[in-house]
């Protein structure tokens, strides 16, 4: 295989378009709601519940629909479930932190626990797209009435206008408890939020 | 801040990249939050009883029309480091190029004994291996007669590896007027299986197609 001269790395294989029949018998419903561990398991993640309703949003508008939507967040204590922290005390036995869903329409109920605050960040959820006519594109929300947002370093790097377009609003809460937060993700155009990328590094 | 995050292109004919692709250049990502955008994939397991072998439903059904094919690699990181027990998910459209997908409401036949989709893990060293049927290539744009290449969708996910691609099969007439391949210009060529010779097991023919999943995102290398 023919390598990256310059770095010494291998070429890789390109990313493509996940098409508009990415198959709905590869859902698990259980990617769907960390809220939970296993069905029929005596145990429950530590952590307050919430449901995030999303809305992806098109350049005219309308809903992106079958989209695969993908989460990634760390636990009630700030813990990503990651090698890194592996052994950590703070590490939630019930809760991995890695969620996913194919949305037929375009709008999402995700449900989970509010993920904790860690060093120096805010509570957020980086969220991945997998669209027809793209290429995997990563975003992170955030909690508009968490504290710590005014100085998380990324929420930070944005303008005041493009913060806004990244907090998820409570509103209200569910039969069961849980916490409502609303976001609407419009991927192109004219309210277009921050999208960002993670192959190319500061300063390279 | 010397340099600038990549400016995503809209794919030529592709009505939905219009739609869908973000303007707006991406944006860097401060050093302090580049760990809470890599995802660690949880191992999970696999659904049906021959996972790997779409070519039929069950192991006791026959076979579905058109050209059986063997697709098998490595699955490695940049640094060439195998990346095992990884999950492969799988979905290709029959050999006249229809999906049993709910969403695909087009008129072209279903196959009774095709259904699609499959899962495999790569083993220790990184390879997988899985049996399909060679797909039919389909008319995405009726308007203005662009087709869709033949081609295989696979999600790769396990650990901090992520990857969502199109194996393409090579001399294809429809490749060179595909949005993607276009935008991919001369790396479009990697997306392109090798064909091998397949005498001693019951398919038509092999693809070799060996995946490096990039990005410095892949932190964590297992
Ligand atoms: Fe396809």
């Amino acid at each position: 295989m023919k390598a990256n001269m310059q770095a010494d790395l291998l070429l890789p294989t390109n990313e493509d378009t996940v098409g508009p029949y990415f198959p709905i018998n590869f859902s698990d419903p259980l990617l769907e709601d960390l809220s939970q561990f296993e069905s029929g398991i005596t145990a429950q993640p530590q952590g307050v519940p919430i449901i995030l309703k999303g809305r992806l949003l098109d350049r005219y508008g309308e809903l992106a629909n079958g989209t695969v939507v993908e989460f990634w967040q760390a636990n009630a204590k700030g813990v990503y479930r990651s090698p890194k922290h592996e052994g950590d005390s703070d590490i939630d036995p019930w809760f991995w932190g890695y969620g996913r869903l194919r949305t037929e329409s375009g709008e999402f109920e995700f449900k989970t626990i509010m993920p904790g605050p860690c060093a120096d960040r805010a509570s957020n959820i980086t969220i991945t797209l997998f669209s027809d006519g793209i290429s995997r594109i990563v975003t992170q929300i955030f909690f508009a009435d968490q504290t710590g947002n005014a100085s998380d370093p990324l929420l930070q790097s944005l303008s005041c206008e493009d913060q806004a377009k990244l907090s998820a609003r409570h509103e209200g809460e569910a039969d069961c408890g849980s916490k409502i937060y609303t976001i609407d993700i419009v991927m192109a155009g004219e309210n277009e939020i921050p999208f960002f990328d993670d192959l190319i590094r500061e300063g390279e | 801040m010397s340099n600038t995050g990549r400016q995503l292109k809209i794919g030529p004919t592709d009505n939905t990249s219009d739609q869908r692709t973000p303007r707006n250049r991406l944006r860097l990502i401060p050093e302090i939050a580049r760990e809470s955008f890599a995802p660690y994939v949880p191992q999970r397991g696999l659904s049906r009883q021959n996972d790997w072998d779409l070519t039929r439903i069950a192991p006791d059904l026959p076979r579905a029309e058109g050209v059986a094919i063997e697709v098998s690699g490595k699955l490695q990181n940049e640094r060439g480091t195998p990346i095992s027990n990884a999950m492969l998910e799988i979905w290709n459209a029959n050999h006249f190029g229809r999906y049993r997908h709910i969403e695909d409401h087009s008129n072209i036949p279903l196959d009774e004994h095709f259904l699609g989709t499959g899962r495999v893990f790569t083993d220790s060293e990184g390879n997988y291996t899985f049996w399909t049927i060679s797909p039919g290539a389909y008319l995405a744009r009726p308007d203005i007669g662009r087709w869709r290449p033949k081609h295989i969708h696979i999600s790769v996910s396990g650990g901090g590896s992520r990857l969502i691609t199109q194996l393409y099969f090579p001399d294809e007439p429809n490749n060179a007027s595909d949005p993607m391949a276009i935008l991919m210009g001369d790396d479009f060529e990697r997306n392109i299986g090798k064909p091998y010779e397949t005498p001693k097991i019951d398919v038509d023919s092999g693809l070799n197609f060996d995946i490096v999943v990039g990005g410095r995102n892949a932190v964590y290398f297992e």
